[in-house]
C-alpha cells in the first residue's frame, strides 16, 4: 500500500512536471554538510585550490586548505565531493527588477513602475512574486540574492535584498527597504529629433533642467525639515519615509551617467551628509579622485553595453569596472533588468577580459554587492561565520563556456536546481528520443 | 549697426523704382490713356562681366524693352537712348537660385490626431494612389509676386529663380520667375521648368511610405507605372498622375535629395530610369566628393555652414562628436572640393537660417579655396544651363533677359556693395548711389553745448555715426532719406539716458559741414552744427588677415571618429603557428599556417613556405578564425528598417538605405564580425528584401555590399505583425490574428502565381503590339521570385503553431523556407523543420520573456534545432549583442552540451551555409574569401579579444591600429576644440552642445 502511494505520488510530481511549475524551496539545513576538494574562491581575491567547506545550521563553520588540516568527515551528515570543480559565494545581483516584472510587454504581469514623480514610500519588497518562473533560471546561473528595485519617476521608491527561493516575500527578504532610489534629473540638452521645433525643445529642456532641480531640493528640504521636527502636525508618508535617509539606515541611490549628474548628485548628497551610491555612473572614470574622496562606491549597471559616445573607446564599458579598480573607486557589476540577471556572472569575466583578475571580477559581483547594500557581514563571501549561501560550478562560473552550476545552497539550504526552461528542454527531448546532454 | 543700416535702406528703396515698373499687359484692357514705355537705356562706363569667364571694361550695356540690345566696348549707342554713367562700377549678370520657394503658398502640414490608419489618398478625383505623388501639380499655376521677398532676393544679387513646391515624393513642376515687381505675366520666364521629386512625402496623410526605404520604392514603382500607362495601361485605366508623370519627362528633372548618401541613392535611380537628376545636396558633399564625381550628377548645393558649437563647458563639449566638429571645418570647403572634383555645381540659398549670410558665406568658401570664377558661374550660368535656360538668364548677351546687378567693387571683395539690381530691364536701386561722401571727423555742437567730437564712418551708401563721451567713442542712429539725415543721440545726464534728435539736408560733400535743428529731451528745438576737420586718418584696415586660408584636416573615410585616412588595402599574410578553427573536416589545428593573399586564403597547413612579399604575423598561442557571420542585425541602416504601413512591403529595399557611416560598423569588427545581413523589421508579415553586407568600414554604401550574394526577403509572424503592440488606435490594419497572418500569405503567393503566369503569356504574345502590357509589380516580383527560388525567406518567428503554418504554405505553393529567424520554439518542431528541409535556424542563445509569445523559449533551443539536425545560427539583432556573438555562441555548450568546434560554427559557417554564401566564407579554405579574426584567446570564451580582423584580406581592425586611431580623436577634439574657442572668443555666432541621439535598432523599432 505504502509503495502505491508513493508510486501515485511519483506519477503527480510527473504530471506536475508537465505543467511547468517552480520547484518548491528548500527547507532550512537541518544537516550539516562538508564540501571536498573544490577550487574555493573566497570572494575577496583568495582562491583555496583543495578546499574544505562545512556549514551547518546555515551558517559556514569551516573554510580551509584540505591539504593543511586534519578532518573529520565523520563530523558532518554529509560530505561532497567536488573534486575538479569550483566553490563560489551565492552571486548577488544589485539593481534587478526580478520578482516584479514577468514578461516585459505584458502590462498585467508588469509591477515595477509606479505613477507619480517623487514615491520614497513605495517598497519593492511587497511586490516581489516569489513564484517568476524567472527567477529559478537566475538562481541556476549562480544568483543567490538580489536587490529588486523600483523604477521610474524621480524618486522612485525602496528596494529590498530578497533571496532567490522562498514561498512567499517575507520568507524570502533579506534585507529589507535598505535604500532609496533617485533618478538624477538630466543635465544635458539632447537631440529631439524634430528640425522644426529643433531649437524651442532645447530651450524647454534647459528650463525643464532648472525646475528638475529645484523641485528636488526643495523635496528634500522638506522632508528633512520634516525629519528634524519632533511631532509633525500632520503625517507625511513619504517624509516618513525619507526619514532613514537622515537618520543614515538608508542609502541614497543615485541612478545617473553623465559626468556633469554625477557631480552634481555627490554634492546634493554630501550636502544632506547622505550616504550614496552611484548606480550607472558611465562617466565615473573621469571623476575617480572625485569618487573616492566623497567615499561613493559605484553599482555599473551593465559592461554588455556599448560606448555612449561615438567618439569614446569602443572597448570603454567592458574596461569600465578596470578604470576603477585602477583608480581605488569601490564598485561593483549589476546588470539591470529581470531575465537577464542570469548573464550576471557573464558581464563580471567580459571585464575580466578587459584588465580586472578573475577574482576581481568575482568580487564585483560577490563581496562588492554585498557591502554596497549592507549585508557584507552576513554574505558576500565563503568566510566562517557567514550564511552559508555558495554555489559549486563544474567550470570557470565567469566563462560562459565553462559555467555550470550543480549545487546551490541559500543559508545552508540546498536548492532545486529545477527550472521551467529545463523542463521544457527534458520534454521535447523525450519527445524526439534525444538523450539529456551532459 | 550695419544691419541697422541696411534695414534703413530698405525702407527707403522700398518706393524708389525708377522706372514705370507696372508696363501695360497685353492682353489686358486699360483703365485710362495707353502709355507705352519702349525707351532705350544706355549704361556706359561700367566694367561688365558678360559671363564667369569674361569681363569688358569700359563696357556699354544697352536695353530695352526688358531685353538686352547689346553689350560690349564699341557700341552705337541710339541717339534717343537714356545714357546712365556707371563710373566705372562692376555689373554682373544677377544670380539665379534653382531651388527656391519664391512666389508659391505656404505649405501647410495637416495634422491627423487620433486618426487610425489611412491606407489610400485622400484627394478626390481620377490622381494616382498615393498622396505624395503629384506630378500634376504646377507651381506656375500658383505663382504670384511677392514684393516683399523678391526685394529680399534682389538685395542678395538675385535676379531669378526656379520657384519649386517642396511637397511630396513627386512634386510636379516648377516654374521659372523673374524677381521683379511686375505682374506675374512678365515675371514668368517659364512656366513648366523642371520636374521635381524628393524621398520626403511632405503633407501627405496617408501612411504608405514611412520609411526612406519605402519613398525609395515608390519613386520607383511610379517609373514603372507610368511606363505601363503609356504603353497601354490608359486603354484599362484614366490616372492623371500616371498622365502628367509621363509629360514631365521631358524636362529638367530636380531632385531634392539631401545629405552625401541620399545623393547616392538618388543617382542609382537615375541610373536605373535612364534619367538624368540635377540633385538638391546637403553641404555635406565633400565627404563622398569621389563618389559623386563617378556618379556623373549635377549638383545644387546650400551655403549653410554650422556655427561652431560653444565649448566652454567642457562637459557639455564631450556631446559634440568629433563628426560634428569636422563638419564645421569642413563645410566652408566643400565647394571648393566639388570644383576641384569637377562635379558641376551651382549654389542655393536654400537652407541657409540667416539668408543675409549668403554673401559672407559664400566669400568663406571662396576663402577656403573655391575659384571666383566658379563661385560667379554657380550662381548664374551653371543654374541657367542646368535648366536649359543659358539664352535666357545667366549672361549678358544679346537677345538675353536683362538681369544684372551693379556693385561698388569687385563681386566677392569684403567691402562690396551690391548697388542696384535689375530686373528684366527694371532698375530696382538697393543703396542710394547719389549719396555724398560725409566722412570724416566733425566738431558738433547742439545749441549753446560745448563741442562733442563727431566721427563719420562706414561706407559712403551707409555711413555710421559715433560721439566722444567720456573715454570713448558711442554710437548714433541714423537714418538718409533722400538728403535727409536723421541722428538720434543718446546721453547721460545727471545718470539718465536722454535723446536728442538732430536733423539737417545733406550738401554735397563732407567739407561743407553738417547743420540743422535739433529736438532737445525737453522738448525744445535748437540749432546744431558739426564742423568739418579732418578726414578719416584710416578708413579701418582693408581685412589684413585676408588669405590666411587655414589648413584643415584631410577627409577621413567616414570623416568622423575612427574614420581611415587611408582606407585599408589588401594585403599579403602569413599567420604563423595558430590554433585554426577551419570549420572544415580538419577541424581545428594546432600550430597551423595561414597564407592570405589578394582578398583570398591560399593556403592553410603547417610550415607553409614564406612566399614573397608577405606579412609574417607570429599567433603562437592565439587562435585564428573565419569571420563572424550575423544573420540578423539592423545596423548601417538610414531611416527606418520598417516600412510598417502595409501588411506587406515586398517592394523595399533595405539595400537602397544602407548606412556606410555608422559607427557599429566599426564597433562589431572589433568584435570580429565580417558580414552582416541587414533586415528589414518585423511591423508586417511581408517585409522588405534584405541586404547582405561587409563590414567595409570608411567605403561608400554600394561597396559595402556582399558581391552577388542571393537575394533574401524577410517574413514575420506572431506579436508584431498583428500590432499586438501598437496601441489601441491600431487595430484596423489585416491581419490582428495568426489566423489573418495565414491568410495574407495564401492570398500574396497566389497573386504571385497569377502574376508568373501573365509574364509567361506576355512573353509569348510580345510581337502584338495591341496586346495590353503587364504592368511590373515591384512586391509581386519580390514574392514571385520566392515562388521561382530566386528570392529566399528569413522568416522572423517564435511560436510553434506559426512556423507550422508557413511551412504548411510553402508546402502548398512549392517553395522552402529557407531560414527561420528567431525561431525560439523552434525546438518544438524541430522535426517537421528537418522534414521541412529547412536550410536554418537563426536564434537568439538566451533571450526570452520579453513579451508574450517567448514566454516557453529555453536557451536550449538552438542545441536541440541542432541535434535535430537542423542547421543552426545565432543571430544578435542588437547592435551590443553583435560584438560579443563568440560568447553568444559559448550559450550553446553551457546550454545544451554542444562540442565546442560545433558552436563556433553557429556564428560563422552555419549563418554562412542558411545566407546561401558558404562557397565564399564561413569557414578557412583555399579558395574562400580572406574574412579572418585573429583572437587573443580560444575564441568561445569569455576572455577572448579580436585581436585583428580582416575583411577581402584587407586589415579592417587591430588593437594597435585602434589605439592609434584613439590617439587620432583625442588629438583632433583639442585641435578644434581650440579653434571654435577662439571663434567663440571673435564673437562668432555659437550653438550649443546638443547630445545627438545613439540611433539602435531592432525589429520592432517603428516610426510612430
Amino acid at each position: 500500500m505504502k509503495s502505491l502511494v508513493i508510486f501515485t505520488l511519483a506519477l503527480l510530481t510527473l504530471v506536475f512536471k508537465a505543467e511547468a511549475q517552480n520547484p518548491a524551496p528548500a527547507d532550512s539545513q537541518k544537516s550539516s554538510v562538508l564540501i571536498m576538494n573544490a577550487t574555493a574562491h573566497i570572494g575577496n581575491g583568495t582562491v583555496i585550490p583543495n578546499s574544505a567547506i562545512g556549514f551547518e545550521n546555515g551558517k559556514l563553520t569551516l573554510i580551509a586548505d584540505a591539504r593543511l588540516i586534519r578532518l573529520d568527515k565523520n563530523a558532518y551528515d554529509h560530505v561532497i565531493d567536488a573534486g575538479g570543480m569550483h566553490a563560489y559565494p551565492g552571486l548577488i545581483a544589485c539593481n534587478t527588477i526580478l520578482g516584479l516584472a514577468e514578461i516585459d510587454l505584458v502590462r498585467a504581469t508588469l509591477d515595477h513602475r509606479e505613477v507619480g514623480e517623487m514615491n520614497p514610500h513605495i517598497r519593492s519588497l511587497i511586490a516581489y512574486n516569489t513564484d517568476s518562473r524567472l527567477i529559478p533560471t537566475v538562481r541556476n546561473n549562480g544568483v543567490m540574492l538580489a536587490q529588486v528595485v523600483p523604477q521610474g519617476g524621480r524618486i522612485s521608491g525602496q528596494s529590498s535584498v530578497l533571496m532567490l527561493d522562498g514561498w512567499n516575500w517575507e520568507d524570502a527578504a533579506y534585507k529589507t527597504d535598505l535604500g532609496i532610489h533617485l533618478n538624477w534629473p538630466r543635465m544635458y540638452v539632447a537631440q529631439s529629433g524634430d528640425a522644426d521645433k529643433e531649437k524651442e525643445r532645447e530651450e524647454n529642456q534647459r528650463k525643464k533642467m532648472t525646475r528638475d532641480l529645484e523641485e528636488l531640493k526643495k523635496f528634500f528640504d522638506e522632508a528633512r525639515g520634516y525629519f528634524l521636527e519632533k511631532k509633525p502636525a500632520e503625517v507625511n508618508q513619504r517624509f516618513e519615509a525619507m526619514k532613514g535617509l537622515f537618520s543614515g539606515e538608508k542609502k541614497l541611490f543615485v541612478h545617473c551617467n553623465y559626468v556633469k549628474e554625477i557631480r552634481a548628485a555627490a554634492e546634493f548628497a554630501s550636502t544632506y551628509r547622505l550616504k550614496m551610491v552611484l548606480v550607472g555612473g558611465a562617466d565615473s572614470w573621469r571623476v575617480t579622485d572625485f569618487l573616492k574622496e566623497k567615499n561613493i562606491p559605484v553599482v555599473i549597471t551593465s559592461t554588455h553595453a556599448l560606448p555612449g559616445r561615438e567618439d569614446d573607446d569602443i572597448d570603454l564599458p567592458y574596461r569600465l569596472p578596470y578604470l576603477l579598480k585602477k583608480a581605488g573607486v569601490d564598485f561593483a557589476i549589476s546588470t539591470d533588468g529581470s531575465w537577464q540577471v542570469r548573464n550576471l556572472a557573464f558581464h563580471a569575466g567580459t571585464a575580466s577580459a578587459y584588465g580586472l583578475t578573475k577574482e576581481e571580477a568575482l568580487e564585483s559581483i560577490s563581496l562588492s554587492p554585498a557591502k554596497i547594500l549592507g549585508i557584507d557581514a552576513l554574505t558576500g563571501s565563503l568566510e566562517t561565520g557567514k550564511d552559508a549561501t555558495l554555489i559549486i560550478s563544474e567550470g570557470d562560473i565567469l566563462d560562459m563556456s565553462t559555467h555550470k552550476v550543480v549545487k546551490a545552497f541559500i543559508q545552508g539550504r540546498e536548492l532545486n536546481l529545477d527550472d521551467v526552461q529545463k523542463q521544457l528542454n527534458e520534454k521535447y527531448l523525450q519527445k524526439y528520443g534525444l538523450e539529456k546532454a551532459k | 549697426m550695419h544691419r541697422f543700416m541696411n534695414k534703413v535702406c530698405l525702407v527707403l528703396f522700398a518706393s524708389f523704382i525708377w522706372m514705370n515698373a507696372s508696363r501695360a499687359q497685353e492682353t489686358f484692357p486699360e483703365n485710362g490713356t495707353s502709355d507705352p514705355r519702349n525707351a532705350v537705356y544706355a549704361l556706359v562706363n561700367a566694367k561688365v562681366f558678360a559671363d564667369a569667364s569674361l569681363s569688358i571694361d569700359s563696357a556699354v550695356l544697352l536695353i530695352s524693352k526688358g531685353k538686352i540690345l547689346d553689350v560690349g566696348k564699341n557700341i552705337s549707342i541710339p541717339g534717343h537712348a537714356l545714357m546712365i554713367d556707371m563710373g566705372g562700377r562692376h555689373i554682373y549678370p544677377s544670380f539665379i537660385d534653382l531651388f527656391s520657394e519664391y512666389g508659391l503658398p505656404e505649405i501647410k502640414k495637416e495634422h491627423r490626431h487620433d486618426a487610425g490608419p489611412q491606407f489610400l489618398s485622400s484627394v478626390k478625383g481620377a490622381y494616382g494612389w498615393n498622396q505624395a505623388v503629384r506630378p500634376e501639380y504646377n507651381a506656375h499655376k500658383h505663382f504670384s509676386v511677392d514684393e516683399k521677398k523678391a526685394e529680399e532676393l534682389r538685395k542678395l544679387g538675385f535676379g531669378a529663380v526656379m520657384s519649386i513646391n517642396r511637397d511630396g515624393i513627386v512634386r510636379g513642376t516648377s516654374v521659372l520667375v523673374c524677381l521683379g515687381n511686375d505682374r506675374e505675366h512678365e515675371m514668368i520666364i517659364r512656366d513648366r521648368a523642371a520636374a521635381n521629386y524628393s524621398f520626403h512625402k511632405g503633407t501627405s496623410t496617408q501612411d504608405y511610405p514611412s520609411s526612406l526605404m519605402g519613398s525609395i520604392a515608390l519613386l520607383r514603382q511610379t517609373y514603372y507605372d507610368a511606363l505601363w500607362y503609356k504603353n497601354g495601361g490608359y486603354r484599362k485605366e484614366y490616372n492623371i498622375s500616371l498622365d502628367e508623370f509621363n509629360k514631365i519627362q521631358n524636362l529638367p528633372q530636380m531632385f531634392e535629395a539631401g545629405d552625401r548618401q541620399n545623393i547616392l541613392r538618388a543617382s542609382r535611380i537615375a541610373g536605373e530610369f535612364g534619367v538624368k537628376y540635377i540633385i538638391k545636396g546637403a553641404g555635406d558633399e565633400y565627404r563622398r566628393a569621389d563618389e559623386l564625381k563617378d556618379s556623373g550628377l549635377e549638383l545644387v548645393i546650400p551655403l549653410n555652414f554650422p556655427e561652431a558649437f560653444d565649448l566652454s563647458d567642457p562637459y557639455d563639449a564631450l556631446n559634440v562628436s568629433l563628426e560634428q566638429m569636422l563638419h564645421w571645418e569642413h563645410a566652408p570647403a566643400n565647394a571648393s572640393r566639388i570644383e576641384k572634383s569637377g562635379i558641376r555645381f551651382a549654389f542655393t540659398l536654400s537652407d541657409l537660417k540667416n539668408k543675409s549670410d549668403f554673401m559672407k558665406n559664400l566669400r568663406k568658401a571662396i576663402e577656403a579655396g573655391l575659384s571666383e570664377q566658379m563661385a560667379l558661374a554657380a550662381l548664374t550660368e551653371v543654374p541657367a544651363s542646368m535648366i536649359g535656360a543659358q539664352n535666357e538668364i545667366g549672361r549678358l548677351q544679346k537677345g538675353m533677359i536683362a538681369n544684372f546687378m551693379v556693385c561698388s567693387r569687385s563681386l566677392f571683395e569684403k567691402d562690396n556693395v551690391i548697388l542696384e539690381n535689375w530686373v528684366k530691364g527694371v532698375r530696382y536701386k538697393i543703396h542710394d548711389t547719389d549719396l555724398p561722401d560725409i566722412r570724416g571727423n566733425y566738431s558738433l555742437r547742439i545749441g549753446n553745448d560745448s563741442l562733442i567730437r563727431l566721427r563719420v564712418s562706414g561706407e559712403i551708401i551707409a555711413p555710421e555715426f559715433h560721439y566722444f563721451q567720456d573715454t570713448s567713442f558711442r554710437k548714433i542712429q541714423s537714418s538718409i532719406s533722400g538728403k535727409v539725415l536723421n541722428l538720434v543721440i543718446q546721453r547721460k545726464e545727471q545718470k539718465q539716458e536722454k535723446s536728442i534728435r538732430l536733423t539737417a539736408v545733406l550738401g554735397s560733400s563732407a567739407k561743407q559741414g553738417l547743420s540743422g535743428d535739433a529736438l532737445l529731451p525737453e522738448g525744445k528745438w535748437v540749432k546744431w552744427t558739426a564742423q568739418f576737420d579732418s578726414s578719416l586718418s584710416m578708413i579701418a584696415p582693408k581685412d589684413t588677415s585676408a588669405k590666411s586660408v587655414s589648413r584643415i584636416s584631410e577627409i577621413s573615410y567616414p570623416n568622423m571618429s575612427y574614420g581611415w585616412k587611408e582606407k585599408p588595402k589588401q594585403i599579403d599574410v602569413l599567420f604563423r603557428n595558430a590554433t585554426v578553427w577551419t570549420n572544415e573536416k580538419e577541424g581545428i589545428l594546432e600550430n597551423a599556417d595561414v597564407y592570405i593573399s589578394q582578398g583570398r586564403i591560399v593556403q592553410v597547413g603547417q610550415n607553409l613556405k614564406m612566399p614573397a612579399g608577405a606579412t609574417v604575423i607570429d599567433a603562437s598561442g592565439k587562435h585564428l578564425t573565419s569571420g563572424i557571420i550575423d544573420e540578423h542585425s539592423h545596423i548601417a541602416v538610414s531611416g527606418s528598417v520598417n516600412e510598417s504601413t502595409q501588411s506587406s512591403s515586398a517592394e523595399v529595399r533595405i539595400g537602397d538605405v544602407i548606412d556606410s557611416d555608422d559607427i557599429q560598423i566599426y564597433r562589431q569588427l572589433a568584435g570580429g564580425v565580417t558580414s552582416t545581413h541587414i533586415l528589414h523589421g518585423s511591423a508586417n508579415a511581408i517585409g522588405g528584401q534584405t541586404q547582405l553586407i561587409k563590414l567595409r568600414w570608411g567605403q561608400s554604401a554600394e561597396k559595402l555590399k556582399f558581391e552577388n550574394a542571393p537575394g533574401f526577403i524577410k517574413f514575420a509572424l506572431g506579436e508584431n505583425v498583428k500590432q499586438s503592440h501598437w496601441g489601441d488606435k491600431q487595430v484596423v490594419r489585416f491581419p490582428q490574428t495568426r489566423m489573418g497572418v495565414e491568410q495574407v500569405y495564401v492570398d500574396y503567393f497566389t497573386k504571385a502565381r497569377e502574376y508568373i503566369e501573365s509574364q509567361k503569356l506576355q512573353d509569348k504574345k510580345v510581337k502584338h503590339a495591341s496586346q495590353d502590357p503587364l504592368r511590373k509589380d515591384l512586391e509581386l516580383d519580390a514574392i514571385a521570385e520566392i515562388l521561382q527560388s530566386k528570392r529566399f525567406i528569413t522568416c522572423h518567428s517564435y511560436v510553434q503553431s506559426e512556423i507550422n503554418m508557413l511551412m504548411h504554405v510553402a508546402d502548398n505553393f512549392g517553395f522552402k523556407v529557407n531560414t527561420f529567424t528567431h525561431i525560439l520554439e523552434g525546438y518544438k518542431v524541430a522535426d517537421k523543420m528537418k522534414k521541412h528541409g529547412v536550410l536554418g535556424a537563426s536564434s537568439f542563445s538566451d533571450w526570452w520573456a520579453y513579451k508574450f509569445e517567448v514566454y516557453e523559449s529555453i536557451p536550449h533551443n538552438g542545441a536541440i534545432l541542432h541535434r535535430m539536425g537542423v542547421n543552426v545560427a545565432f543571430n544578435s539583432d542588437d547592435a551590443e549583442m553583435a560584438r560579443r556573438l563568440n560568447q553568444e555562441a559559448a550559450k550553446a555548450i553551457t546550454y545544451g552540451g554542444i562540442s565546442r568546434e560545433e558552436a563556433w560554427k553557429f556564428v560563422t559557417l552555419n549563418p554562412a551555409i542558411m545566407l546561401r554564401v558558404d562557397q565564399r566564407v564561413g569557414s578557412i579554405k583555399a579558395g574562400k574569401d580572406a574574412d579572418l579574426v585573429l583572437w587573443s584567446d580560444d575564441p568561445l570564451s569569455v576572455y577572448a579579444r579580436a585581436i585583428q580582423t580582416y575583411v577581402d584580406g584587407a586589415l579592417y581592425y587591430d588593437e594597435s591600429l585602434d589605439l592609434q586611431l584613439r590617439g587620432n580623436i583625442e588629438k583632433e577634439r583639442a585641435r578644434l576644440t581650440a579653434l571654435m574657442l577662439e571663434a567663440k572668443t571673435k564673437g562668432e555666432q555659437t550653438q550649443k552642445p546638443v547630445q545627438k541621439k545613439q540611433i539602435l535598432k531592432h525589429c520592432m523599432d517603428d516610426e510612430h
